[in-house]
């Protein structure tokens, strides 16, 4: 048994609970027992996923972001952990719902398309180099939650629009939430992740090395949330613009990681 | 030994009939005692709401009983013409049936409201505390409250709001989340618009503001509202910091545009906009629902909605029907498996006392 086969386990917990909420949505009632369930099937796979995490450290000796595939499923657990943490302090049902799927898209994306090489000699060990990937890492935890509850902003303001409501209407939260819980995770996300550049920054005097396109990556993803987050106070930025942008920076995020990390490995 | 209910509802009797048979709310106690005196009942419980009068009751011979209890009606309420035709009845299982129905607002004007369980509970403990209920009726009513809550939370027959002022309150909940910090406007004094915001009032919402062409007639709406009354060329001045507009004036125009929202919304920094146009000919324009952060919904909007949900509610019917026939059978076998013994033991009583006592659960 590898410690792979506790991030595909994971993943069955997190295919449970997606299950589990389209029960919910179909019945058309807040299902609180479903709804405890389901909690407990995101608590599961998130144990889970941290062996997998654990279990790959102490091969890596350092913190498991040595390749892609280790920080996508890093990612995916960072998303997991933050709707651990705010999906009962702020009594937003239904945000499970809409986090199982993105998190298992991406861990299954990571497990099926990725070559996954345990780098038991890593090039650069620091300290500094450690701490500025995992607070970028869990930066984007909060990135992946701000998607989730800008889809949710989406659904629910396409049905006021539209002046159709389904079954689930009603369950899911007002959009006036979503909105502020949104732009709290940005605001949170954006100060890890300058946090982590500043990191960044510090390690490459230490290292003394650095990939041109990953920095050019980085600080594109940087001005992107920045602007994001400052966009409310500057220019009324809110409402059904920062959900779609909340959405597409996360999106353009992964995907110039993905493309960064295997272009110029 | 039968159960029996003798009753009327909306759909048995006219409302002239219902508030003849109508019994008072403070009397209902003593009715109920009146009813063991003048009839042959083990147990009895009286329901009256504005929509239905019913007499739940257990007795040895439906037949007497029923007669009793339909003359027991006429003399209580000193009719003078008989109510015979409106009234029903039903024995037994259909006797628990139609309990289970009503307990779960199957049988409301208002399929699936929620108020019907309350009534049905207070009534109970009015004839509990009168001393009219025993082993039986106190089984059925606790399995009826039990059986009601069931359905509640396994079915949709409660969901959804099925009046005008309630969709708009479940809208205004969906855009805002919490109303304590909205403030309301009212345009134009109409019955709806005021019911409207008070329906938002009673789900916390904070300032409400009247205005209308008659200053009076805002003052007397905004007095009610516990609100505050502005003058009719003072709303585009209020409008930056108000959320949910609700307008019914009877212009013949439309006096919310387009062209007029766009600056306006400008300076409320695109915070959602919910505009409620209750009035016909329509107060707003329909193209401004299409500017970002504004909801728009008129008169036809809000009862399509509220249609939709009705129709949602009687799909769930089938589901409730169900779980009631499963609630119905076990009460049935309990019933059956007491029969005997219960039957005995009220014949004793009737044997040793003319007026029967009701067997109460401690005595079993």
């Amino acid at each position: 048994m590898t410690d792979r086969t506790f991030l595909w386990l994971a993943q069955v917990f997190y295919a449970v609970s997606c299950v589990l909420t389209l029960r919910r949505m179909r019945a058309g009632n807040s299902g609180a027992t479903l709804q405890r369930l389901n909690y407990a099937a995101m608590a599961v796979g998130f144990a889970l996923h941290t062996v997998f995490l654990y279990l790959r450290g102490k091969a890596d000796g350092r913190c498991p972001l040595t390749n892609l595939f280790e920080t996508q499923a890093f990612i995916a657990w960072a998303a997991v952990l933050f709707f651990l943490l705010i999906g009962p302090s702020y009594r937003v049902s239904f945000l499970g719902a809409f986090t199982a799927p993105l998190v298992l898209l991406i861990c299954l994306a990571a497990l099926i398309l990725l070559v996954d090489v345990v780098q038991a000699h890593p090039a650069t060990r620091s300290a500094w180099v450690e701490f500025h990937a995992a607070i970028a890492i869990l930066a984007s935890g909060a990135f992946a939650l701000a998607f989730v509850t800008g889809a949710m902003y989406l659904h629910q303001e396409r049905q006021l629009k539209r002046r159709r409501l389904s079954s689930s209407f009603l369950l899911l939260p007002s959009i006036e939430q979503l909105d502020t819980i949104n732009i709290r995770l940005l605001i949170l996300g954006f100060v890890m992740l300058t946090a982590g550049m500043l990191g960044g920054l510090v390690s490459y005097h230490i290292v003394g090395h650095w990939t041109k396109p990953k920095i050019i990556w980085a600080v594109s993803v940087w001005i992107l949330y920045g602007a994001l987050v400052l966009g409310r106070g500057l220019w009324a930025l809110r409402g059904r613009k920062v959900a779609v942008a909340s959405m597409a920076s996360f999106v353009l995020m992964l995907a110039g990681f993905w493309g960064v990390s295997l272009l110029w490995p | 030994m039968n159960l029996i209910v003798i009753g009327l509802n909306h759909r048995s009797a006219p409302v002239e009939v219902r508030e003849r048979l109508a019994f008072a709310a403070g009397g209902l106690g003593e009715a109920t005692r009146a009813l063991l005196n003048a009839a042959p009942l083990h147990e009895a419980a009286i329901l009256s709401t504005c929509n239905r009068v019913e007499i739940y009751c257990l007795a040895t011979s439906a037949a007497e009983a029923t007669q009793a209890a339909r003359q027991f009606l006429h003399d209580h309420h000193k009719l003078t013409d008989s109510v015979d035709a409106y009234l029903y009845e039903h024995h037994d299982q259909e006797c628990i049936q139609h309990l289970l129905e009503v307990a779960c607002g199957l049988d409301s004007m208002v399929l699936g409201e929620t108020e019907i369980l309350g009534q049905v509970k207070d009534a109970y403990q009015v004839a509990q505390q009168a001393g009219a209920t025993g082993v039986v009726l106190n089984r059925l009513f606790q399995k009826a409250f039990s059986a009601a809550k069931h359905i509640r939370s396994s079915t949709a027959i409660t969901r959804g709001s099925t009046s005008v002022g309630t969709v708009a309150v479940d809208l205004a909940g969906k855009i805002f989340g919490n109303l304590g910090k909205c403030t309301v406007m009212v345009i134009g004094t109409g019955e709806m618009s005021g019911a409207t915001a008070r329906a938002l009032q009673s789900r916390g919402a904070g300032t409400i503001l009247v205005c209308s062409r008659t200053h009076e007639r805002a003052e007397a709406l905004a007095t009610q509202l516990q609100g505050r009354a502005i003058s009719y060329d003072q709303w585009p001045t209020e409008f930056p910091a108000v959320d949910i507009v609700i307008s019914s004036t009877a212009a013949p125009h439309p006096i919310v545009t387009k062209e007029k929202l766009i600056p306006l919304m400008k300076t409320r920094r695109q915070r959602p906009l919910f505009l409620i146009d209750i009035a016909v000919p329509r107060d707003i324009e329909r193209a401004c629902g299409e500017l970002e952060s504004v909801y728009l919904y008129d008169i036809d909007d809000l009862q399509q909605i509220a249609r939709e949900n009705m129709t949602a509610r009687e799909r769930e019917i089938a589901a409730c029907q169900v779980l009631i026939a499963q609630h119905l059978q076990r009460f049935a076998i309990w019933l059956e498996s007491n029969r005997t013994a219960l039957e005995e033991r009220y014949r004793k009583r009737t044997d040793a006392s003319p007026l029967s006592k009701p067997v109460h659960t401690h005595a079993s």
